[in-house]
């Protein structure tokens, strides 16, 4: 079966002072229908990795790759008509901050309906819009139609946000970090909503965070990025027997509520990890 | 050409500037100065209009050396008046036989004397009110921003006549004028600075240390809000220069015979269809400074506004 | 006698229409030498707990004493030196424009402490920065390094209390571990009393000997760190975030919220 999603050398630069600086050096992965987690600290390159997938890269960075490609499509030499058709249609991003993601002057409705209106269905806006609040286990849908972003609270704002994000049904979701503003509480609601929308839509998952713990206990398959670099693919469920010191490092220096190690062992970075 | 021994040692001096490990507070401060310059150095039209502003300066400074004539005696009446621009007189001569250029020359010192008073007394007074009506709200804030609005809503020029009528016509009137009318808007900018930066955690922090809130003000918001009215006063000096030129042109401003080029286009205007150099030279001049402070202030925007530099 | 005592404490922000009660009748005491950690989400008030105690909220009614003694309204210069405080975000916190050396030096002119070079050197040395970060400006920093430069001005003054609100949150894993061995090795050289607020009861169970759950603005239960990893706990609440903070279960959980 094909894959739904392709990346092949994936290589992301940006100008800066000293010459081009590469903040993502050759990530490789295949997606099918399933939920994959990208792991990785600050810097490592996993959100440029997928915003690069969108064509969202900013303008002053440069991404090449020798394979990217969405459903056979070439998004390479992808038209700005060709990404106009594809992202919100077929593939979303749901972002950290639902704040800078919702137009802060229209109702929560009239954005949605908007986004079902661009894409094609216009008779059952309305209908759809509200199908979809439901879906997100927003429990007073009519309500939040008519409410502006600032007038939900940050869980409800998330839930809007990716709402939005499917009422368009895409094949492909990249979530960067869609919880960590979140109340675990609220995080964990929110991961079910998507958790349903990938078994029962047969969506393509890509979840992108900085929490090695969630992601194992919620994806399928999990790469690790260090500077750049996928250091190590693995079996969620696998995730104990991970061989790179990298991600041993980083599960072994979490603090746990049960279990007294202190000091808390400290990762080592390994030059010869950014070879 | 430098010779290899000056290059090393400039290279020496550009890495002790640029050194991420300063050794002394002295290092640090200057590194922090040389990478905004060199930040600034990328920005051309911000170089042209630093370029325009030292000239500006120089010019003022050096002007009894450039200068050929005398700004204030003319010529023979009978034979130099109002004579085309020429090598002997580059910009022409006026009505009263003075050479054009010479004036301008010495013109530029009261320009940069209104400039410079007008900076120095305004953005003080409103970096003050501004900041301390935002540090501590309630009716201090209440109290200095009405203050502020007052001023605020008396228009400069006009002000600046009643002043001027009142005290009597003469530059340092029309400063006075100006200054007392040029420093709402910079109050208001520092407040709405203020505001912000007082909810910053480094300030909380600052004041779980027991700092008074004068040492709050003076050392930690007034150096935040310091670089924004820099660059709105920068760019209000083209309005200054403007407005001081008007009043010159009103006969409210210098008066006769000092070299002031509002005035002077005051007098040119009444030869303006047979002798045209004679308003148009201390147009030119305005046109040029007023446009150089826009150009420094856009280019210091850039490197000096956060807001700017987030990208 | 305990060293912090907080009886009944009531917070309310605003006035006119807009009322915030954020506080509601909260009550705690941390002995010397102890670690006390405050959990909750968003909204629970925990870090309103810690604003009241240095001053940074307004006390609308209850008490909140320092060895016994009642703390003032402003604090008086001595609250000060025997408690600090350290923030949740190292990027905010810090002056832009003030090298570290400015930083660590400023509450030392305010409360005139004498060989101030020596103390600067010390402190950096003491969090693990050593002395070449001196004069370096914060944006300089990692995130990391100016969490450790803040923790350093919370010592500077050599508190007894240091009050940490979500210390190490804005931080990657890694480093967060290297962050909360610091903040332990302190203690234990320094003799400090903790009080820390966060949303991650890992943190709090790893660094705390006994906690306080929040909702609300009102305690939900006192437990002891035993009790937190035994989930020895009678209320849902409590029992919910300990679920929650395990990660995700593909098994239905019933609702979270109340």
């Amino acid at each position: 079966m094909n894959p739904l999603l392709s990346v092949e050398n994936l290589r992301i630069s940006f100008p800066s002072r000293r010459g081009p600086v590469e903040v993502v050096r050759g990530v490789s992965f295949h997606l099918g229908r399933e939920r994959l987690g990208i792991v990785g600290e600050s810097g490592s390159g996993k959100s440029q990795t997928g915003r690069a997938i969108l064509g969202l890269t900013p303008p002053s960075g440069r991404a090449t790759a020798d394979r990217l490609e969405f459903d056979g499509i070439d998004l390479r030499k992808a038209s700005t008509a060709q990404w106009r058709q594809l992202r919100g249609a077929r593939m979303s991003m749901v972002m950290q901050d639902p704040k800078y993601s919702l137009n802060p002057v229209m109702t929560i409705g009239k954005q949605l309906m908007e986004a079902v209106r661009i894409h094609g269905g216009k008779a059952d806006a309305r209908a759809k819009s509200l199908a979809m609040l439901e879906a997100v286990q927003i429990r007073d849908p009519e309500r939040v139609m008519h409410a502006y972003p600032h007038e939900l609270s940050g869980g409800m704002g998330q839930r809007a946000m990716i709402a939005m994000m499917l009422v368009t049904e895409p094949d492909l979701l990249i979530a960067d970090e869609p919880t960590s503003a979140l109340d675990v509480t609220v995080q964990i609601e929110v991961l079910r909503i998507l958790d349903r929308l990938v078994s029962e839509r047969g969506m393509g998952l890509i979840f992108i965070s900085h929490d090695l713990e969630l992601v194992s206990t919620f994806c399928d398959r999990v790469l690790v990025m260090y500077a750049g670099r996928v250091v190590e693919e693995i079996d969620a469920a696998r995730l104990s027997e991970a061989e790179h010191p990298y991600t041993r490092g980083l599960l072994g220096c979490l603090p746990k509520i049960v279990g007294d190690q202190r000091p808390l062992p400290v990762l080592a970075r390994d030059a010869r990890w950014l070879e | 050409m430098t010779s290899p021994d000056t290059t090393l040692e400039k290279q020496g001096l550009r890495n002790w500037l640029l050194s991420e490990q300063p050794a002394s507070r002295r290092q640090a401060r200057f590194g922090q100065v040389y990478r905004t310059w060199l930040a600034f150095r990328g920005n051309r039209l911000g170089m042209l209009g630093l370029g325009i502003v030292l000239a500006l300066v120089l010019v003022a400074l050096f002007a009894g050396v450039i200068a050929p004539y005398d700004p204030l005696t003319g010529g023979d009446l009978r034979t130099e008046r109002l004579l085309p621009p020429s090598w002997e007189h580059l910009m022409g001569t006026d009505d009263l036989a003075r050479d054009i250029f010479s004036r301008i020359v010495y013109g530029s010192r009261v320009t940069l004397l209104v400039v410079a008073l007008v900076a120095a007394i305004a953005t003080p007074v409103g970096l003050l009110v501004g900041t301390t009506a935002g540090y501590f709200g309630g009716w201090v804030d209440t109290v200095l921003m009405r203050v502020t609005d007052i001023f605020l809503a008396f228009p400069r020029l006009i002000l600046a006549l009643a002043f001027v009528a009142a005290l009597g016509p003469g530059i340092e009137n029309a400063i006075i004028a100006i200054a007392i009318t040029s420093w709402p808007p910079y109050a208001r900018l520092a407040r709405a600075e203020t505001l912000t930066i007082r909810n910053a955690e480094h300030i909380d922090a600052i004041r779980l240390q027991g700092a008074s809130p004068v040492r709050i003000i003076w050392g930690h918001v007034m150096p935040l809000c310091l670089s924004s009215v820099i660059i709105r006063v920068t760019l209000d000096m083209a309005g200054i220069i403007l407005t001081a030129a008007g009043l010159g042109f009103l006969g409210l401003g210098a008066q006769p015979p000092q070299p002031e080029w509002g005035a002077m286009i005051a007098a040119g205007r009444r030869f303006l269809i047979d002798y045209w150099w004679v308003a148009t030279m201390p147009g030119i001049a305005i046109f040029v400074v007023s446009l150089g402070f826009n150009f420094l202030g856009d280019g210091l925007r850039d490197v000096l506004d956060p807001k700017a530099q987030q990208q | 006698m305990a060293l912090i005592e907080i009886e009944n404490l009531e917070v309310v922000f605003g006035g006119g229409g807009r009322i915030v009660h954020a506080l509601r009748g909260v009550s705690l005491s941390v002995e010397e030498g102890e670690s006390f950690g405050l959990v909750g989400e968003s909204g629970s008030g925990k870090s309103t707990v810690l604003r009241a105690t240095c001053g940074l909220a307004p006390v609308t009614a209850g008490r909140i004493l320092i060895d016994g003694i009642p703390v003032t309204t402003p604090r008086d210069p001595s609250f000060y030196r025997r408690v600090q405080m350290v923030f949740q975000d190292p990027y905010a916190s810090l002056h832009p424009r003030h090298t570290i050396d400015r930083v660590l030096s400023e509450p030392l002119a305010i409360h005139g402490f004498d060989r101030r070079e020596a103390r600067v050197e010390r402190a950096l040395i003491d969090v693990g920065l050593g002395t070449g970060f001196r004069f370096r400006y914060p944006h300089q920093l990692s995130g990391g390094q100016r969490q450790r430069v803040a923790i350093a001005r919370a010592l500077i003054l050599e508190p007894k209390v240091i009050l940490l609100d979500e210390p190490t949150s804005a931080l990657d894993a890694s480093i967060q571990a290297e962050v909360l061995n610091l903040l332990d090795r302190l203690r234990a050289e320094h003799g400090l009393t903790y009080v820390l607020v966060s949303h991650d009861l890992a943190v709090v169970a790893h660094m705390c000997e006994r906690l306080m759950v929040m909702q609300g603005g009102q305690v939900v239960e006192q437990l002891s760190r035993e009790a937190l990893q035994a989930h020895a706990t009678t209320k849902d609440y409590t029992r919910n975030l300990l679920t929650a903070s395990e990660g995700f279960t593909r098994a239905p959980a019933p609702q979270s919220r109340p």
